[in-house]
C-alpha cells in the first residue's frame, strides 16, 4: 500500500512534505522551548541543560570583556561562548534557538545527502524523519546543548566532500576538530576518499546511485579483487596527492589558527579547559562507560603506561579496522566510528549519543534489516540497556545505595548491547562506496598489475 | 537610607572579584587530607556592625570597604586552605583583624542564641543541609530595632566529602532564598575527596524576609543549604562524612544612630544551648577488594567486544566481495 501512494510522488509534492516536515519539527522545537521555560519556573529539576547555564555565564562574562574561563566547568571553544553573547543582551533563549535550528539544519542535510545519493524521495523522507522525531536528539537541543552544531558541521563536511568542494570541507573540519576534538577521528576515511581513482582533474566525480536491489552483488563482482588490489596500489603509490596535501594543510592550519587564536585571548586557561581536558579526561564518577568504576578504584594512584595502552587499544583497533574497510562508504564508516568510538570511550554520557544519532538517517536506506522485528528489537535491547543502567544509577545517585557493582555490570551490558547493534548493523548493510571509480586513466596499469 | 548604604558597602566591595579570589585559592592549594575535627570547641558569635545613615557617603563608602562583604574572605586572604584549628583562631581575633570593633561601652542589645537544630534532607548524592536557628533579642533596643536592618550569617565549614554548587547557590540567591551566598576554598565540584581540600560556605540572611518570630523578641531562622557528596575514598560500603557545628553571626545596621565605624561582636556560651544532635552523611564508596576482578573484567569485555566487532567487519567485507 506505501508503494503505491510512495510511486505516485513527483518532485513538488516530495518538495511540500519536507517543507511541512521541518515546519512541524520547528513548531514541535519552539514548543518544547518554551514548555521547558515553564518546566524549570515551576519544578526542583531542570528541563535546562546544566551545560547552557554555564555556557550563558560564560558568554555573559565574553560580552563585559571577560574571558569566558572564569566560569569554572567552562570546556568548551570560546566560539561556542561567542555565539551565545546574545543570550546576555537578547534573551536567555536565543542559544537553545540557535541550538534547535542547527538541528533543524541536519534534518535538512540528512535529506540533501540522500538526494545526492540518489535515494527514492520516500526513504529520504522516512530517514530524515528518524531525526526529526528522534526523542533523544530534539530535546538535546531544546535542552541547550550545543552538540546539533557539531553534527550539522559534520554533515556539511560530507556534502561538500560529495559536491567536490574540497577547500570547504577542509575548513569546516579544521573548525570541527577545533570544537570539539572527537571527529579527529574523521580525518584518516576523509584521506582515503579523495582516492585520485574518485577525483580526478578535468573530470567529474560520480555518485554512485542507490539501489532497490538491496545487494550490491553487481558492484562486488564487477570489482571486487581488482578493485581491491587497484585501491591499494592506488593507496600506496599516490597516498600524498594534491589533493591530500591541501585537505591535511588547509584543515591543519585552520586548526592551529583557530586554536592559536584562542590561546592568543585566553591563554592557558583554554587550552587547559577546551583541549587537554577533553584529551586527559578520565572520571570516577558514574557514567555509562565500562572504566568507570575501574578509573574510581585505582584513582588514588596514576595509571601505569601498560594499563592506558590496554584500555587504549581495543579502542584504536576497532576504529582502524573499520576504516580500512569501509572508509569508500564514507558515511557508514562515519556512524561505525562513532558508535564504537562512545562505546569503547573513557567517559561517555548521554550527550555523546547524539554524534551518531545524526549519522544514523544516512545508513538506514542500505540497511537490510527489517523493522520487524530485529530492527524493533536493536531499538528495545538499546533503550532498554540504558533505562537498566539509568535505574541503578539513580538507585547511587538519588537513593545513596552502594550499588557501584551493579551499576558496573549495567555498563558491561551496555556495552554488550552497543556491539550486538554494531555487528547487526555491519551483517546487514549493503556497502555500497560513495563515488564510482573512473577507470580511464589508470585502466592498463591495473590491467598489467593484474 | 539604610539601602543606600547598603548599596555602597556591597558595590565597592564587588572590586575583589569573587572568582578571582576562588581561582586563586584552587590553585594554590595543593592535596591535602584533612581529618573531620569534631569535637572541637566551636564558637558563636553575633556580630553587630552598627551602621550609620547619617554619615556622609564618602565616608561611608571609606568605612565599609575596610570590612569585606564575606567574612570567610579576610580568612582566605591570609590562608591558602582551610585548617579548622587556624579558622578558629581567626574567629577569635575576629576583632582584631579589624572586621569590627567591639563597643563594649555601649551595648545595644544582646541577641541570644536559643537553639539550632539541624539536620540532612534527603537521600543519595544531593542533598540539603537544613538549620533551625532561634534567637531571642535582648536589651534596651532590642524593640525598637527593626528585624528587617539585620542579617544572619552562617560560616558552615564543610568536610571534604561534601561541596556547595556556588553557581547554584548563586541561582538561589537570585531566586531570593538567600541574601547572599559565597563558596572559599576548593571550588572544584567534580574531583573526589581524597583529591580535595575543604570549602567553606558563608551564607546571608535578611532576618526580615525569611525568618518567623513566634513570640515577642523571639525570631526563628531557617537555612537550607544544597550540597552534593563527591566521591568517597574507597572503603566497605559507605563512608561517614560529619558536619561540625556553623559559627553565627549577626550583622544589623541602625537607622538614626550616628555610631559610624563600630560593630559590636557577642560571644555566646556554647555547647549549652545546643539540641543538635550530630550531623552524619553515609556516601556509597567503592569497595577494595572489588579492584582485581573489574579490573580484569573491564579490560576482558573490552578487548572481546573489540574482538567481535573487528572478526565481523572482516567476514563481512569478504562476503561482500565475494558474492
Amino acid at each position: 500500500m506505501l508503494g503505491g501512494i510512495v510511486g505516485g510522488f513527483d518532485v513538488e509534492m516530495a518538495k511540500i512534505i519536507v517543507q511541512s516536515l521541518l515546519i512541524f519539527s520547528a513548531i514541535l522545537r519552539v514548543f518544547l522551548i518554551f514548555y521547558g521555560q515553564w518546566l524549570d519556573s515551576h519544578l526542583e529539576v531542570r528541563y535546562t541543560d546544566v551545560d547552557y547555564l554555564v555556557f550563558s555565564d560564560a558568554a555573559a562574562l565574553m560580552a563585559t570583556g571577560k574571558s569566558p574561563y572564569e566560569r569554572s566547568t567552562y570546556r568548551y571553544s570560546p566560539l561556542i561562548a561567542f555565539l551565545l553573547m546574545p543570550n546576555s543582551f537578547l534573551h536567555q533563549l536565543w542559544g537553545k534557538f540557535l541550538f534547535s535550528a542547527a538541528d533543524l539544519l541536519v534534518g535538512l542535510f540528512i535529506h540533501t545527502i540522500l538526494k545526492l545519493r540518489g535515494v527514492p524521495e520516500n526513504l529520504c523522507t522516512y530517514s530524515t524523519m528518524a531525526w526529526l522525531f528522534n526523542p533523544f536528539t530534539f530535546t538535546i537541543g531544546t535542552r541547550g546543548n550545543c552538540e546539533p552544531i557539531i553534527c550539522a558541521m559534520i554533515l556539511w563536511i560530507i556534502i561538500c566532500l560529495m559536491n567536490d568542494q574540497m577547500l570547504q570541507a577542509s575548513f569546516w573540519y579544521g573548525l570541527v576538530v577545533h570544537l570539539r576534538i572527537y571527529p579527529i577521528i574523521y580525518a584518516l576515511p576523509i584521506i582515503f576518499i579523495l582516492d585520485p581513482l574518485h577525483f580526478q582533474p578535468g573530470k567529474k566525480t560520480v555518485i554512485l546511485y542507490w539501489s532497490s536491489e538491496k545487494s550490491m552483488s553487481s558492484w562486488g563482482s564487477r570489482t571486487s579483487k581488482t578493485t581491491d588490489l587497484r585501491y591499494g596500489w592506488s593507496t600506496l603509490t599516490s597516498m600524498f596527492t594534491w589533493r591530500r596535501l591541501m585537505f591535511g594543510i588547509i584543515s591543519g592550519s585552520i586548526f592551529f589558527i583557530v586554536t592559536g587564536l584562542c590561546f592568543y585571548l585566553y591563554g592557558w586557561d583554554f587550552l587547559h579547559e577546551a583541549l587537554l581536558y577533553h584529551l586527559t579526561r578520565v572520571d570516577p564518577r558514574h557514567n555509562f562507560s565500562i572504566y568507570f568504576y575501574h578509573i574510581y578504584l585505582h584513582y588514588d594512584h596514576d595509571f601505569s603506561s601498560v594499563e592506558k595502552l590496554i584500555s587504549f587499544l581495543p579502542q584504536f583497533i576497532v576504529q582502524l579496522v573499520l576504516i580500512f574497510l569501509f572508509a569508500r562508504d564514507l558515511p557508514f564508516c562515519f556512524f561505525l566510528q562513532t558508535l564504537a568510538f562512545v562505546a569503547f570511550n573513557k567517559v561517555v554520557t548521554a550527550q555523546y549519543f547524539v554524534w551518531f544519532f545524526c549519522l544514523l538517517p544516512l545508513i538506514l536506506p542500505w540497511s537490510n534489516i527489517e523493522l520487524k522485528w530485529k530492527g524493533l528489537a536493536c531499538i528495545f535491547l538499546w533503550i532498554g540497556a540504558q533505562i537498566h543502567w539509568l535505574m541503578w544509577g539513580y538507585l547511587l545517585e538519588f537513593q545513596g545505595k552502594n550499588v557501584f557493582i551493579q551499576l558496573w555490570i549495567a555498563s558491561l551490558l551496555f556495552l554488550a548491547v552497543n556491539t550486538y547493534v554494531l555487528i547487526n548493523i555491519i551483517l546487514n548493510h549493503v556497502y555500497c562506496p560513495v563515488f564510482k571509480q573512473l577507470n580511464h586513466t589508470n585502466s592498463n596499469k591495473t590491467m598489467k598489475h593484474d | 537610607m539604610k539601602i543606600g548604604h547598603n548599596f555602597f558597602f556591597h558595590h565597592c566591595c564587588k572590586k575583589d572579584s569573587l572568582y578571582k579570589i576562588l581561582r586563586r585559592i584552587s590553585h594554590a592549594m595543593e592535596v591535602q587530607h584533612f581529618q573531620i575535627q569534631l569535637y572541637l570547641a566551636i564558637r558563636f558569635g553575633l556580630i553587630f556592625l552598627v551602621m550609620s545613615s547619617n554619615a556622609m557617603p564618602t565616608t561611608n563608602e571609606e568605612h565599609t570597604c575596610r570590612g569585606e562583604k564575606y567574612i570567610t574572605n579576610t580568612y582566605f586572604k591570609k590562608h591558602d586552605s582551610l585548617i579548622d584549628s587556624q579558622f578558629e583562631e581567626f574567629i577569635k581575633h575576629i576583632i582584631s583583624l579589624g572586621l569590627c570593633q567591639v563597643l563594649q561601652d555601649k551595648p545595644q542589645f544582646v541577641p541570644i542564641l536559643l537553639a539550632v537544630h539541624r539536620n540532612l534532607i534527603g537521600e543519595g548524592s544531593h542533598r540539603q543541609l537544613s538549620s533551625s536557628i532561634r534567637i531571642k533579642m535582648q536589651g534596651e533596643s532590642a524593640s525598637k530595632l527593626p528585624a528587617q536592618s539585620c542579617q544572619v550569617i552562617m560560616v558552615e565549614r564543610l568536610p571534604s566529602g561534601v561541596f556547595a554548587d556556588p553557581f547554584q547557590l548563586q541561582h538561589l540567591v537570585q531566586r531570593g532564598v538567600f541574601s547572599d551566598a559565597a563558596v572559599l576554598g576548593d571550588t572544584n565540584l567534580e574531583l573526589p575527596s581524597f583529591r580535595s581540600n575543604r570549602s567553606v560556605v558563608e551564607l546571608h540572611m535578611d532576618m526580615g524576609s525569611n525568618t518567623s518570630s513566634g513570640c515577642k523578641d523571639e525570631l526563628e531562622v531557617n537555612l537550607g543549604l544544597p550540597l552534593h557528596a563527591r566521591y568517597a575514598p574507597l572503603g566497605h560500603g559507605f563512608s561517614k562524612v560529619e558536619f561540625g557545628q556553623p559559627d553565627l553571626f549577626m550583622r544589623c545596621s541602625f537607622e538614626g544612630k550616628a555610631i559610624n565605624g563600630s560593630c559590636l561582636f557577642m560571644p555566646i556560651n556554647d555547647g549549652v544551648n545546643y539540641t543538635a544532635s550530630r550531623v552524619v552523611w553515609e556516601v556509597p564508596c567503592g569497595i577494595e577488594e572489588h579492584a582485581g576482578i573489574v579490573s580484569a573484567v573491564t579490560f576482558l569485555s573490552a578487548i572481546v567486544s573489540a574482538l567481535l566487532i573487528v572478526s565481523t567487519s572482516i567476514y563481512h567485507s569478504g562476503n561482500m566481495n565475494l558474492k
